[in-house]
């Protein structure tokens, strides 16, 4: 090994000392206790390795199969919706206007919320009696009031609103880095040229915000994955298990029931669909990025 | 340097202070009324010179508070000594070996003094694991202007309940009033309203004895049938399906619900007038039954424990005896409106002037139904609460099948207990 090599090495082993502790090792344990069949309050059953088992038994149970829809569904319609507003939202950022810092701090401010914070607030938002949902809707029509959150149907929807209202802003943030790094002479030459606004969106921002876009996609689409908060402090699964996300499905299995292996299982499934969408996004991302730093 | 000094100061000021304590931490939820708690623990302090008690507040559910509990005793935490524990889960900490045996601090003649139900909760193979604070038993408590006007007697079975609620409801014409305000999230307290539906009706949550699922039985289908169609569907707002215990007495004490079922608290909160739009216009009777069956009330109540990975078990038992002495229990009743659990004191003057309700409803807590006891509980409860929330939820759903798929759930889980294969 050369020695800029060693050195090299040297600089990273640190931060691959803590990668490894942290990441590696927890997954690699998560992925041994899913081929064991471990029950807390049981514990005279011991802890017997059974293979493949729990795997085929999560793809045989009806409450995460239906659990991983409610999943997919909330991914996709929460990652969309956040960095399409947050593209919206990093547009108006980006334009230069009195009192912008002020707004750009102020965009920060849900995001800057701890989750359970805003969760609260959001349960209170959708109070059936007093929620303020019900009031920008109804005003004093008091009896027509709905109750999103006792409504299967409306549960889910009520989380999703919650979530998007929380992290677009994050989406915001990446999206209006990846715009400042457009030149602007770009659109000094367009303007000469007598291209319209939509005209330099459409041909110069939209391009070029590419992976900005698809970098928040990705945040975006492997946090949702994670949605847990949200569901624990709102729903606790409920009703009718419209809720029931994976990692709710999966802490309740590891953490209440006590079910080491089988929540053990859950995780790593969810972990699996999280790298999926991960190097599906990164490919896409990182053969357009490579090329541009490349050629540069 | 200036600054620094008053800083330091109060750091060493409170580390001295604190040196010589022994501290015990006590994991409760958030007590009602805040200031009956903290006395008592100013009591126990000045008792125990030298002893400090660290309460950490977790929150009001029973599921997620235990989720809460059961990880710090997964994780064989030290820190906690003393916690509260549900009715349903001394079986399962016993038998994971997370609740110490009190055995030694509470021998069999002093439990002699306390109701039977509750003890037998918080026995498990032959070892007592918890001391009960107060019992819970389910009841029915209801707006008695309303029935007075319509010159209507409190219901005594759950149709009848449902033909008054529709009675009163289309005669006083408020869209804001709702039949029976009960807990019917889905959490734990789902479980508790919908046990006393099934076994009401003759049926059961589970067979105890013969370790089989039983709500696909068709007493227990019906009992959720009527549930949805009638409760659900005819008399109570979609709301109640989001609500716990906190939100629907709420509903009630703001004069928005004829019938309420709740535990025996509730009447401490309605009859006081600057909590209660509707104190001294309520009563409390026991929970109706279905014709030709019989009134269950579900047996739920608080006890606390001590963990098995407490460095300090004889200090924390003080604690716990002092929590559940005569004295404590008596100030809970009264100024808590909880049911005690030595049966002495049901015949308490003091606590019988001001709990009236109390007297007549021993025959209740002396019956009050517990749910089966189980190392597997609370898997077995998340199915049901599952069934349950899915079948009331929505309004077409097909209660046979998924009580057949609750049944098939809790049939795996209860194999484990016989030794046979597991899920």
């Amino acid at each position: 090994m050369s020695r800029d090599g060693r050195s090299a090495l040297l600089f990273v082993l640190p931060s691959l000392v803590l990668v490894i502790i942290f990441s590696l090792y927890p997954v690699i344990e998560s992925f041994r206790l899913s081929l064991y069949r471990l029950i807390l309050t049981l514990p005279w059953l011991g802890q017997k390795f059974v293979g493949w088992e729990n795997y085929g038994d999560l793809f045989t149970d009806p409450v995460a199969l239906r659990s991983l829809v409610t999943t997919v569904v909330f991914v996709a319609v929460t990652a969309s919706f956040e960095v399409a507003l947050g593209l919206g939202m990093a547009l108006v950022l980006n334009a230069a206007f009195r009192g912008r810092g002020l707004l750009r701090a102020l965009v920060l401010i849900p995001w800057a919320v701890p989750t359970v914070v805003s969760s609260q607030m959001w349960r209170f938002i959708f109070n059936d009696r007093y929620g303020l949902f019900n009031y920008f809707l109804f005003g004093e029509q008091t009896y027509r009031y709905l109750a999103p959150l006792a409504d299967p149907e409306l549960a889910l929807m009520s989380i999703m609103v919650a979530d998007i209202w929380k992290t677009s802003s994050f989406a915001a943030l990446i999206i209006l880095a990846g715009l400042q790094t457009i030149p602007g002479e770009l659109y000094e030459a367009a303007g000469v040229d007598g291209a319209s606004t939509w005209q330099m969106f459409r041909h110069i921002t939209l391009p070029l915000l590419r992976p900005a876009l698809l970098l928040a996609l990705l945040f975006r689409t492997i946090d949702a994955f994670r949605v847990f908060d949200l569901v624990f402090v709102m729903t606790q699964g409920g009703p009718a298990d419209a809720t029931n996300v994976l990692q709710f499905y999966g802490y309740k299995k590891s953490f209440a029931e006590g079910m080491i292996g089988y929540g053990s299982t859950i995780s790593v499934v969810v972990f699996l669909l999280a790298v999926i969408f991960s190097v599906f996004y990164i490919r896409l991302l990182g053969a357009r990025v490579l090329e541009r730093t490349g050629r540069a | 340097m200036v600054t620094v000094k008053p800083v330091v100061i109060a750091f060493l000021f409170l580390v001295a202070s604190n040196a010589g304590a022994v501290q015990l931490r006590f994991v409760t939820w958030r007590p009602q009324p805040p200031w009956l708690w903290d006395q008592a623990i100013a009591d126990f302090e000045t008792q125990h010179p030298g002893t400090k008690i660290i309460p950490e507040v977790g929150p009001h559910s029973s599921t997620e508070f235990h989720d809460l509990v059961a990880q710090k005793l997964k994780n064989s935490d030290a820190e906690m000594d003393v916690f509260f524990m549900d009715v349903i889960w001394p079986a399962e900490f016993a038998a994971a070996g997370w609740a110490l045996p009190l055995n030694k601090f509470f021998p069999a003649n002093e439990q002699r003094a306390f109701l039977e139900a509750p003890l037998l909760a918080n026995t498990y193979q032959g070892q007592i694991y918890g001391v009960p604070v107060f019992i819970d038993a389910g009841m029915l408590y209801y707006r008695a202007d309303l029935l007075e006007k319509y010159g209507l007697s409190p219901p005594s079975t759950w149709p009848e309940l449902v033909r008054q609620a529709k009675f009163i409801l289309a005669k006083e014409k408020d869209p804001h009033l709702t039949g029976l305000s009960a807990q019917f999230k889905q959490y734990e307290g789902l479980v508790c309203n919908m046990m006393e539906y099934v076994s009401g009706n003759g049926g059961a949550l589970w067979d105890g004895q013969t370790l089989r699922a039983t709500l696909h039985l068709a007493k227990a289908k019906e009992a959720v049938r009527f549930v949805r169609d009638r409760i659900v569907g005819e008399i109570s707002h979609r709301g109640v399906l989001a609500y716990q215990e906190p939100e629907s007495l709420a509903l009630f004490t703001q004069g928005k619900a004829i019938f309420h079922r709740n535990w025996p608290y509730a009447w401490e909160v309605a009859s006081d007038p600057k909590r209660s739009k509707v104190a001294g216009q309520t009563g409390v009777t026991r929970l109706p039954n279905f014709p030709g069956g019989k009134s269950v009330a579900t047996l739920g109540g608080w006890q606390l424990a001590i963990s098995r990975f407490s460095r300090k078990p004889e200090l924390a038992w003080k604690f716990v005896s002092f929590m559940t002495s005569s004295e404590m229990q008596k100030r809970i009743a009264l100024h808590a409106g909880r049911a005690p659990t030595r049966k002495e004191l049901f015949s308490d003057q003091e606590i019988l002037k001001k709990n009236p309700q109390f007297s007549s409803q021993i025959d209740t807590f002396m019956h009050a139904v517990p749910r089966p006891r189980t190392p597997v509980y609370i898997p077995l409860s998340n199915i049901m609460q599952r069934y349950f929330s899915s079948a009331i939820a929505i309004a077409d759903s097909n209660i046979d099948q998924l009580a057949d798929l609750a049944s098939r759930d809790m049939d795996r889980m209860l194999d484990l207990l016989r030794g046979r294969n597991m899920p």
